[in-house]
């Protein structure tokens, strides 16, 4: 646990530089992942590239490593955010509302003038636009 | 005698035994502990931030992956390296103050400043960039319902974008205010060596703004990565020269 005490810096520091080589080399594989590897899980891996970063920051920079009670205060709060994503994700991708809701007419890009310039982006569409498309027909009037 | 000076007050249990009453300068822990709970309020706003993304980024994932294509990689990516050192330079000034540097705690803290302000500028610079692209919250792309309007999806997308860099930003200020604060008082001689709560809670702060960039940065510039290839900053634009198509 963290205390008061004074420190030595010589000896201390060594850790902080430690880390932000390990952030860096982080960051460049956030840069490199898109082109290189795992292409077609771009969010996902960009978020767990993100959560590592997070473990090493709050770990060391922010001095919870072995911190129990703040440790299991922080986490707590993580699972109610968490919580709720997941929640959120599973409603919404069962969205049942398509064909009444306006938001949703113009949730696909299927319609819009630009879609189709990035193949991609298309192809990575479909799982979501397969339900909403249902009301494309609808979204002019709110495109234009 | 300033008002938060540290006078030690001492108690005395029925056993005799005595212990020293802790005013907030001396309470490390509860000062510390106080703080985190602050902190957990800021995830849960952003958290918030970050579910609505969420929400809508799986309802208009096409968009969203053609907006964030078009979002300039190589300024954000700057930036995140800005704040990647300016983290450094926070940490080690604390390192400095709680090994009785205090000189050094406070070039470190300019540094930290300086970084800081980097990034405004940085980020500045990028949102005059989307401006003259016409993105801009006002602007006619993302307004709905006319000739120039950008996909629904890409409304919210670049709604949200300028809504939670743009919070983000502001605690960047915040915390160039708390770090001039925190200066203040450690030339007054009321953050020493010893007493040096608050200047490991706004290094706490400054990590907590790192930690958000942590997850704004992916989520808003490298989600449509693969979709657009990279943005070559056009930063001749801002200076009336040929402007991008964005």
């Amino acid at each position: 646990m963290s205390t008061n005490a004074t420190v030595n810096y010589q000896e201390e520091k060594g850790g902080y530089y430690k880390v932000l080589i390990g952030l860096l080399l982080l960051t460049t594989v956030t840069f490199i992942q898109p082109s290189m590897f795992l292409t077609d899980a771009t969010f996902v891996v960009q978020l767990l590239i993100g959560l590592i970063k997070a473990i090493i920051i709050l770990f060391y920079y922010m001095h919870l490593k072995g911190e129990t009670l703040i440790g299991w205060t922080v986490s707590f709060a993580v699972f109610i955010v968490f919580f709720f994503f997941t929640i959120v994700i599973y409603d919404v991708q069962n969205f049942q509302y398509a064909d009444e809701s306006h938001i949703s007419s113009a949730a696909t890009s299927a319609g819009s003038p630009t879609a189709g310039h990035h193949s991609t982006s298309s192809d990575s569409s479909h799982s979501t636009s397969e339900h909403t498309s249902g009301a494309s027909h609808e979204s002019a009037h709110s495109e234009h | 005698m300033s008002d938060h000076a540290y006078v030690p007050e001492i108690a005395t249990t029925r056993d005799g035994v005595e212990h020293e009453v802790q005013g907030w300068q001396g309470d490390f822990y509860g000062g510390k502990l106080g703080f985190w709970l602050f902190m957990l309020t800021e995830v849960l706003m952003f958290g918030a931030m970050f579910m609505v993304l969420t929400y809508y980024f799986t309802l208009h994932h096409a968009d969203y992956i053609e907006a964030s294509a078009g979002l300039n990689r190589v300024l954000g990516g700057f930036n995140t390296v800005v704040l990647l050192i300016s983290a450094l330079t926070m940490g080690l000034g604390l390192l400095k103050m709680r090994s009785g540097d205090i000189k050094g705690a406070k070039l470190m803290i300019w540094a930290t400043i300086f970084f800081a302000f980097l990034f405004l500028g940085v980020k500045a610079i990028e949102w005059s960039l989307e401006y003259q692209h016409g993105v801009f919250l006002g602007l006619d792309a993302l307004q709905s319902g006319n000739a120039h309007s950008k996909p629904f999806g890409q409304i919210l997308f670049f709604g949200m974008y300028f809504t939670m860099t743009g919070l983000h930003g502001f605690h960047i200020i915040i915390g160039i205010g708390l770090m001039l604060w925190l200066l203040k008082r450690i030339n007054a001689g009321l953050v020493t060596p010893e007493h040096h709560i608050l200047h490991w809670n706004i290094a706490l702060y400054w990590d907590l703004v790192h930690l958000i960039w942590v997850f704004v940065f992916p989520y808003f510039y490298m989600i449509g990565a693969d979709a657009g290839g990279y943005h070559i900053p056009d930063i001749g634009s801002l200076f009336g020269g040929h402007s991008n198509e964005h």
